[in-house]
């Protein structure tokens, strides 16, 4: 048998060639139909920044508080409107808000209800269902009056109630208008019925006030539309009055204009430049179309592998996987520039070892990142690599097929660049480290970070001052900050919350501005219901006695009275929140919750700060320290919870990719020995030199900016590798230059955006990859690497 | 956020203790009519039906109404109290032993404000609560208000009015089969000016 010959050999990997990209073929169809069945119901997005980190035990239930605090924000809105004509202007604007959305053909409303009459919030009657607790319900006032004189000092009010015309008296159920002094107490509400509407003072001046209820998602575009433009219209209409805006689909609203408006505006002064560049360069449509199909594949790729893997998708990981354009776009650019300089000499074989390189190193450090403990970061790493790892192929397996013009301008272009941008010296080893010592120095002393969750919100100022003012006039408590208090059971818990509301009620009396909303107000523990019902019954004796004998009343009153004292049931939380006065305390209440030892009871007591913005971090260091004496109490700060979150996905991500970077100089050292400090330089310098220049202008380090150093490292990294590879070919420097140009172009170009983080997205993206290009010509070696 | 009917109802009994000359039985009529009333003085009879007790309290007294400015409304027997309605502070200075009142500062405003209106004959604010039907002739007119919404009609189901050169009799027939009857007689209209500085002490 005749050994194989080379020509045999190379016909044989040209048929595994073959067979391999018919493979991939196949691969990808399956993809489109498992995509296709995984969306039939639409692509599951969960927009939960929580989603991204670890759970444990006790965040779980302070995620399950949170969520419950939040709900009802989110699908009502809260307009306050003044005017000179206060009822005429209330009347049509609910009128135009409730037909909103009908003129447009949109057969169902947009609101599922709008309140502004003052009859509109009446809901069922809370006496009945709190009737037979009300002996065992006293306000603190009540106690101390009849612990003073035995309760002496209620008949002459009781008689008066029962002769007066604005009396409601019930001489058996409750003689002395417990009931109804315990029911005032309970409401502090600042909505006042007036003129036939519901209106609240601010400033000083009547404000009507409108309660919208969406009948979809507040981020449902149409219906954000509709809001927006009835609003405005009524704005031009009646120019004299002035309306004020709370709720979550204003600022939805708000973003999505932003975003529309810059995709306009930079999306497509982006995309008009990227198409230039690369017809400029290749001169050819069908080349921009090839360019497009392995980032078309990896997607394809990416989504419903991701999707299988996780169940749902994050927004964060999509967000994330639209910048992974930029990296899978350069394994397509080294092949196109390589075979538009070398037409007929281009061999795929000799830049394969590039092409791997940069997507082992690429994967390396997204891989990394799968084995945070964070679920988040998990999947927007899968998802970077699957894509990837699909561009890489689609480019391997399938570009080299297909014939394309190798145009001449292309190769004058490469040569131009090459001539224009060569220094004539290098950068030596010595003075790379120089520059490494210097700006690591600079980043350690000068670089701050910020994890405030401002970033995540786009809302323009004058809306958020008029959802401050709305709020500061409702007095309406978001649950921003709150006290989370477990306890073995109810009685226990009770009897916990009513300290703690003790302590906040001292420290309120002593002048801290704030307000406190407690689930022990309204539902007393067991031990203060029973000392109720006694001095109930002690009002019941001589005091009830001389008020029948006065009023001229029965004296079978008494008895009848007296004998519905027997079996008082004693309220407990789940009557007190079926009521319809409790419903509305239903968000505190968090029933049994599961912890490492046993099933507890578990409730919030909001904490809502009155006084001005920023005086509140000592108020937050006594409910710390209030919170920190107890195993059974954690002090919560949602919006500082938040940004936590954001500060440990921010700190999880250095060390994962600083550790992914270590393993990859190994594997670098392994096949470039010495030159491995050539390929380092342009991503860790780029990465570097980005950090110091935010160090040395005061701009904070935050989330979205180190999302977009990762983008620099991945292309920083094929930039070097491809640099030292093919160092001394114009063609490699030419692909490497549209790779940092085409990738500033999609991302360097959202540092104008508005919303912070596309903002500082951006502007790491637009100096790293600067830095990037400048640095590759300085550290090229001066021959091929064999 | 809650809103209590009940100062709704205390406004609507006060309201049908003012007396108005009603020539036509149109509703504008009337309305004009009790916008044309300055201010009137008078004295009540309260007659309280608990259906519960089968029993009835009587009261007596006398009371004071000035248009746009307030009522004032002086219990004498068998217990003496005194509420005053104004626009700006529904219970302004009346009312002393607080203790014994049963509703807050802001019921008694939402008495107030609601009071004046209707005081103003203000049908069209009325209309948009109740079901209004006027009958009988000049010399025995007869009015009939129906709340409108369920939840009020869950606390008293109507009103009535009834009345010939001044209103005399007004009836609030309570959900809970409670009847409140107040009878007014001896009703004159008066110089408030006047009054202020002669009778002003005397009322209170």
């Amino acid at each position: 048998m005749a050994p194989p010959s080379a020509e045999s050999s190379s016909h044989k990997a040209a048929a595994l060639l073959r067979l391999f990209a018919w493979l991939w073929a196949l691969v990808l169809i399956a993809c489109i139909l498992g995509l296709s069945w995984l969306v039939r119901d639409g692509l599951p997005v969960d927009t939960r920044l929580t989603a991204m980190l670890p759970e444990d035990r006790q965040s779980r239930l302070i995620e399950r508080a949170n969520t419950q605090l939040g709900r009802g924000f989110e699908d009502r809105f809260v307009l306050l409107l003044s005017s000179q004509n206060l009822k005429a202007d209330t009347q049509t604007l609910a009128r135009a808000l409730s037909d909103a959305g009908q003129d447009e053909g949109h057969d169902k409303p947009r609101l599922a209800k709008i309140d502004w009459r003052d009859t509109d919030l009446i809901d069922s009657d809370p006496r009945q269902a709190l009737d037979r607790y009300r002996y065992r319900l006293l306000t603190p006032e009540l106690q101390h009056i009849i612990d003073q004189d035995g309760g002496e000092s209620l008949v002459k009010p009781a008689l008066r109630n029962l002769f007066s015309p604005t009396g409601q008296p019930d001489p058996v159920a409750d003689p002395f208008g417990l009931l109804e002094r315990w029911l005032d107490a309970r409401d502090i509400s600042p909505v006042q019925a007036s003129d036939g509407l519901l209106t609240v003072t601010l400033q000083g001046n009547p404000h009507a006030m409108l309660i919208g209820d969406l009948a979809g998602s507040p981020y449902d575009i149409g219906a954000q539309q509709a809001m927006t433009r009835t609003l405005e219209e009524f704005e031009q209409d009646h120019p004299q009055a002035t309306l004020l805006r709370s709720g979550l689909i204003f600022h939805a609203a708000a973003g999505a204009r932003q975003a529309q408006r810059e995709i306009t505006t930079i999306g497509l002064g982006a995309f008009i430049g990227l198409v230039t560049l690369l017809l400029l360069v290749f001169r050819s449509p069908r080349v921009l179309a090839q360019m497009m199909l392995p980032l078309a594949c990896g997607l394809l790729l990416a989504l419903p592998v991701t999707l299988m893997l996780f169940g749902r998708l994050h927004l964060m990981t999509l967000a994330f996987g639209a910048s992974l354009i930029g990296i899978a776009i350069d394994y397509a650019l080294h092949l196109q520039c390589d075979r538009a300089v070398h037409g007929r000499d281009f061999r795929l074989g000799r830049l394969l070892p590039g092409l791997t390189l940069g997507l082992v190193s690429s994967l390396l450090a997204y891989l990394a990142q799968t084995l945070t403990p964070m679920p988040g970061l998990r999947q927007m790493a899968t998802f970077a690599a699957l894509g990837l790892l699909g561009a890489w192929l689609s480019v391997v397996l399938w570009l080299p097929r297909m014939r394309l013009p190798s145009p001449a301008a292309t190769r004058r272009l490469a040569d131009t660049l090459w001539r224009w941008t060569t220094p004539r010296r290098g950068l030596t080893p010595m003075s790379a480290l120089i520059g490494l010592l210097l700006c690591s120095a600079l980043i350690g002393w000068q670089l701050t970070s910020d994890d405030s969750l401002r970033l995540l919100n786009p809302s323009p100022e004058t809306l958020l001052d008029q959802e401050r003012q709305v709020q500061q006039a409702l007095g309406s408590d978001t649950g921003n900050r709150y006290l989370l208090v477990t306890a073995a059971d109810e009685a226990a818990l009770l009897s916990r919350l009513a300290t703690l509301g003790d302590t906040l009620d001292d420290w309120i009396d002593e002048g801290t501005p704030m307000r406190i909303t407690n689930l022990a107000d309204s539902v007393p523990t067991p031990r203060v219901q029973q000392e109720n019902l006694a001095r109930v019954t002690r009002l019941y004796g001589q005091p009830l006695e001389t008020l029948v004998q006065q009023a001229g009343l029965d004296a079978r009153v008494v008895e009848r009275a007296l004998s519905r004292l027997d079996d008082v049931p004693v309220l407990d939380v789940a009557t007190w929140l079926d009521s319809p006065l409790g419903s509305s305390q239903r968000r505190l209440w968090l029933g049994g919750a599961e912890t490492q030892e046993s099933v507890r009871v578990a409730a919030a007591l909001l904490v809502q700060f009155t006084g001005k913005d920023g005086q509140a971090s000592s108020l937050e260091q006594r409910l710390t320290m209030l919170a920190a004496e107890d195993d059974d109490v954690i002090y919560v700060n949602r919006v500082a919870r938040i940004g936590e979150l954001l500060g440990q996905l921010r700190k999880n991500i250095v060390w994962w990719v600083a550790a992914a970077v270590v393993t990859l100089s190994l594997l670098l050292i392994w096949r470039y020995g010495r030159d491995t400090w050539r390929v380092l330089t342009p991503p860790l310098g780029a990465l570097l030199g980005t950090s110091t220049l935010f160090a040395l202008t005061g701009i904070p380090l935050n989330v979205f900016s180190q999302l977009g150093l990762l983008l620099v490292l991945g292309i920083g990294l094929d930039a070097g590798i491809f640099s030292v590879e093919h160092g001394r070919r114009a063609s490699t420097w030419l692909a490497i230059s549209l790779s940092t140009l085409t990738s500033l172009l999609a991302f360097g170009l959202l540092t104008f955006s508005a919303t912070p983080a596309l903002h500082y997205l951006g502007l790491s993206c637009l100096i790293g990859l600067a830095m990037v290009w400048c640095l590759v010509p300085w550290v090229r070696p001066s021959q091929e690497h064999s | 956020m809650r809103t209590r009917w009940k100062p709704l109802r205390r406004a609507l009994v006060l309201l049908m203790l003012l007396p108005g000359r009603v020539l036509a039985f149109e509703l504008a009529d009337l309305q004009d009519r009790l916008n044309r009333t300055e201010a009137l003085k008078g004295r009540f009879e309260q007659q309280r039906y608990l259906a519960d007790l089968d029993t009835r309290l009587k009261s007596t007294g006398h009371f004071l109404y000035e248009r746009d400015t307030r009522m004032i409304w002086v219990l004498e027997t068998p217990v003496e109290d005194r509420l005053v309605f104004t626009a700006e502070n529904a219970a302004d200075g009346a009312d002393e032993g607080s203790a014994a009142g049963t509703g807050n500062d802001r019921q008694r405003q939402q008495v107030g404000t609601l009071l004046l209106q209707l005081l103003q004959g203000d049908w069209q604010a009325l209309q948009e609560r109740f079901t209004l039907d006027v009958a009988g002739t000049s010399d025995a007119w007869q009015v009939t208000l129906v709340p409108k919404a369920k939840a009020l009609r869950q606390r008293f189901t109507r009103i009535e009015l009834k009345g010939a050169e001044h209103l005399d009799n007004v009836a609030l027939y309570a959900a809970n089969e409670d009847v409140l009857k107040v009878r007014f007689f001896d009703q004159q209209p008066f110089d408030p000016a006047a009054t202020e500085a002669a009778n002003g002490p005397a009322i209170r």
